[in-house]
């Protein structure tokens, strides 16, 4: 496939508290159209990826509310697939453009988080696990912190490769100005934050952030430009317990070696990659189910600096879920900015020089959703 | 929480798991916990190996410390989260070491 | 003859020393300790109540027992602590064990006294042929006002009794109840806390209905003291019950296995219930085993037991016997009551 990227429009992300949803979104759907040069009727459908805002507010038909605010009469939708919502939205444009159906459409993924109180929130979030884990208090830090516990009894992976991920991607959003948390921190700060769920503490985890993001894709194929070659997702159970290993996100090494096939590349020829940090052990399982480095030697990866700016593979340019902030459906979306950017050249003091082939890694849950795309000029 | 069918529908399937025992393979001591359940942090989390099946359950009546990889635990019937004042309590599944 | 074909007891985990709740209150230990003679006390956790304790002490009855929960006919729950004014403990609690839908349930109130009452009024049920088992539960998650002299002693557990005519471990050989209105010991819809009239609930209240309840089951049964092997009576402190054990000519020798009060503390509608288990743990064959309970507004009922051949093999299945549970503790300090307070009464 050969998607091109025609705009890209992204808010700020953080504590936002004078705009709320659809003036996040509109923010960056005007600023994708204006970035792609497209007038407002040359845009045939929205793809709205939104995950907890029905469940906050009750304002539901996303799709038409962002769509008919911008003056867009074609078609819209609401897509949810927990904090993949974004990924998959990109996903369901590239399929409308492939089948034919549309020529150029706009993708907007959205979140306004900070209204609620944090217990609300964590119930909201946990809408992406299963009943039984509602059942037995467990939250997202608490899932992925299990996985964390089995990772590092079976591979020797310890707290401070997990604070080494927080330190890398704190050090990238130092220098982006969208980023929720624009400044470095210590190890020393990681490890002695206090804990939210052992063994994590509160900077093993991404924030509560509110901000949008918004991609113009057009079938139109011709050209120089940045193009999406890739977009493939894989399922797995949504209870965790359910999985076959704790160890890995089965679907991720699905959904990335379906997209590096359909983009005819290698994970070796990847030169930029945004992945899915929601919590820092989920970065280092991405290096390993992605296929950058072998099962088990993700914290190693990490240490030897390979995915800090200037190493062999940066990841998560962008500051990461961590620190450039994770309002839940707008990161996948994010993430294909990022890329596209430091493909275009355009990534400031964050580019990565060369960069030519980049991946994305959006992940629902505690790994039930998995979308990978791949990105070329 | 839950409403009252739901809680209904939900108790029916207790019995079934009387007295079950099981093998603990992770577990987590979470200190943020979600609405109805900031009254019992912190609290112990784990993932239970049935034999035929692995389940996320609350582990109660021990602290961290006592704890170990493939610790045999049993099937008690607690209260799930805080139930307000006005609604059905819901009682559940829970895992205690033995 | 009908008689207990099983039962179960259940003690909470943890347990809290007089001296933990004198610090909080900064009061004088010592005092404490001496009147009320209770060592350490049940407490029983932020996400257990009566419904729960009532499934832990039934549930080993029924295993112990081997018998299928949809075979019993009659169920009752006898708690101070029912954690609903109006929706049965009792409906709750036969789900949970797989009874089915055939059976009758209610939920009894009387103080101290609601559990041994179900006893009396299950049996009914069987002699009439309506029904071959019961199942008598006492279960309590004892409250007190914080800071009041109560807290020292109220605790939490639960016994559940299997009647039936065949297979019994001890027969009800005979029972009575003693009854009237004395409000020694209370607490209105609407409060939170139970209140006492202080040194009104001794005479007036516990010793006139056991001894009333006691005396009058001996003269009907034609027994003396002496006959017996065991004896309990309603605990709710040490010093009670060994008074009316003495005045009506028991000795202290027979109470032993069932005084339970020094450990767990007096789990109200448990209590002697509790004791009876703990009596029948190591009871043999032919052994005579005499039990009064207690309960305040006011009333006792007394029971005469003969325990029969089936109690070695009983013994040999029931694993959870109330001695070993009053040995698996873990102590506690104030947090965990502070906590079950703010959680039940939503402060």
């Amino acid at each position: 496939m050969k998607i091109k990227v025609l705009g890209t429009g992204l808010t700020k992300f953080g504590e936002l508290w004078n705009k709320d949803l659809l003036d996040l979104a509109l923010e960056a759907s005007i600023d994708a159209i204006n970035d792609s040069r497209l007038t407002i009727n040359k845009i045939d459908a929205v793809f709205v990826g939104n995950m907890i805002h029905s469940k906050l507010t009750n304002q539901d038909q996303l799709g038409a509310l962002v769509a008919s605010s911008l003056g867009i009469k074609g078609a819209s939708f609401r897509i949810e697939g927990a904090c993949a919502s974004g990924g998959l939205a990109v996903h369901l444009a590239i399929q409308s453009l492939l089948s034919g159906t549309y020529k150029n459409v706009l993708v907007v993924g959205a979140e306004k988080m900070t209204d609620a109180n944090v217990s609300d929130i964590s119930s909201a979030l946990m809408g992406a696990g299963s009943e039984a884990e509602r059942k037995a208090g467990l939250t997202f830090p608490a899932l992925y912190a299990l996985m964390a516990k089995a990772h590092m009894a079976k591979y020797g992976t310890t707290r401070k490769h997990l604070a080494l991920v927080s330190v890398k991607n704190h050090y990238h959003a130092s220098m982006n100005e969208k980023a929720q948390f624009p400044f470095e921190v210590t190890m020393e700060k990681v490890l002695e934050s206090p804990i939210i769920s052992s063994p994590f503490t509160l900077f093993d985890a991404s924030p509560i952030s509110d901000g949008a993001g918004a991609l113009v894709l057009s079938s139109e194929s011709t050209g120089e430009g940045v193009f999406i070659t890739g977009s493939a997702v894989a399922t797995d159970t949504v209870d965790l317990s359910s999985r076959k290993s704790l160890l890995e996100i089965a679907a991720t090494k699905e959904a990335s070696q379906q997209a590096l096939k359909q983009a005819g590349v290698e994970i070796s020829d990847i030169k930029v990659a945004e992945v899915h940090d929601c919590f820092t052990i989920a970065e280092i399982l991405a290096m390993e189910d992605l296929g950058f480095c072998k099962k088990g030697m993700g914290g190693e990866f990490v240490r030897k600096g390979y995915t800090r700016l200037g190493g062999k593979i940066p990841v998560n340019t962008s500051g990461g879920l961590k620190a450039c902030g994770h309002p839940v459906a707008a990161t996948g979306v994010k993430q294909i900015i990022e890329v596209t950017h430091q493909l275009q050249k355009r990534a400031g003091k964050r580019q990565v020089n060369g960069a030519n082939i980049g991946l994305t890694h959006n992940v629902g849950g505690s790994g039930a959703t998995v979308v990978v795309h791949i990105l070329q000029t | 929480m839950s409403t009252p069918a739901q809680i209904w529908r939900d108790h029916k399937k207790l019995n079934s798991y009387l007295n079950k025992v099981g093998e603990l393979i992770v577990w987590t001591k979470i200190f943020v916990a979600p609405t109805g359940f900031e009254h019992q942090t912190p609290y112990l989390v784990g993932i239970v190996d049935f034999g035929d099946q692995k389940m996320p359950l609350q582990i109660v009546d021990c602290s961290e410390e006592d704890l170990k990889v493939n610790q045999k635990v049993k099937i008690v019937i607690r209260k799930i989260g805080k139930a307000k004042a006005e609604d059905i309590i819901e009682y559940g599944l829970k895992a205690k070491p033995i | 003859m009908i008689g207990i074909v099983s039962y179960g007891a259940y003690i909470p985990k943890y347990r809290i020393k007089p001296s933990q709740i004198a610090k909080t209150w900064d009061k004088e230990v010592s005092e404490i300790e001496k009147s009320l003679g209770v060592f350490e006390k049940a407490v029983a956790s932020y996400d257990e109540d009566a419904i729960t304790l009532s499934i832990e002490a039934a549930e080993r009855a029924i295993l112990a027992g081997e018998i299928d929960p949809k075979k019993i006919g009659g169920i009752t729950i006898g708690s101070e602590s029912h954690p609903y004014a109006v929706k049965p403990s009792s409906t709750t609690v036969a789900e949970i064990l797989g009874m089915g839908n055939d059976y009758l349930a209610v939920d009894l109130e009387f103080a101290c006294k609601a559990g041994t009452a179900g006893i009396q009024l299950l049996s009914g049920l069987v002699s009439q042929g309506k029904t071959k088992l019961v199942l008598a539960i006492g279960s309590d998650v004892a409250q007190s006002k914080p800071a009041d002299v109560l807290e020292y002693t109220a605790g939490s557990a639960s016994a559940a009794f299997v009647l039936g005519k065949q297979n019994t471990i001890a027969n009800l050989v005979d029972f009575t109840s003693y009854s009237s209105d004395t409000p020694d010991f209370w607490r209105r819809d609407t409060e939170k806390f139970p209140s006492h009239a202080g040194r009104f609930t001794g005479s007036p209240a516990y010793f006139t209905h056991v001894l009333g309840a006691s005396e009058k089951l001996l003269k009907q049964t034609k027994y003396k003291p002496e006959d017996f092997d065991w004896a309990v009576f309603h605990m709710p402190n040490a010093k009670f019950p060994k008074q009316v054990a003495k005045k009506l000519g028991f000795t202290p020798k027979q109470l032993v296995p069932g005084f339970i009060v020094e450990k767990i503390g007096n789990p109200y509608s448990a209590s002697s219930m509790v004791g009876l288990a703990a009596t029948l743990d190591v009871a043999k064959n032919g052994q005579l085993i005499f039990m009064c309970s207690y309960g305040s507004g006011a009333g006792s009922d007394a029971f005469v037991f003969e325990v029969t051949p089936e109690i070695k093999a009983y013994q040999k299945r029931n694993l959870e016997t109330v001695q070993k549970q009053i040995k698996n503790k873990a102590y506690i300090d104030y947090s965990l009551i502070a906590k079950n307070i703010l959680t039940k009464y939503k402060i």
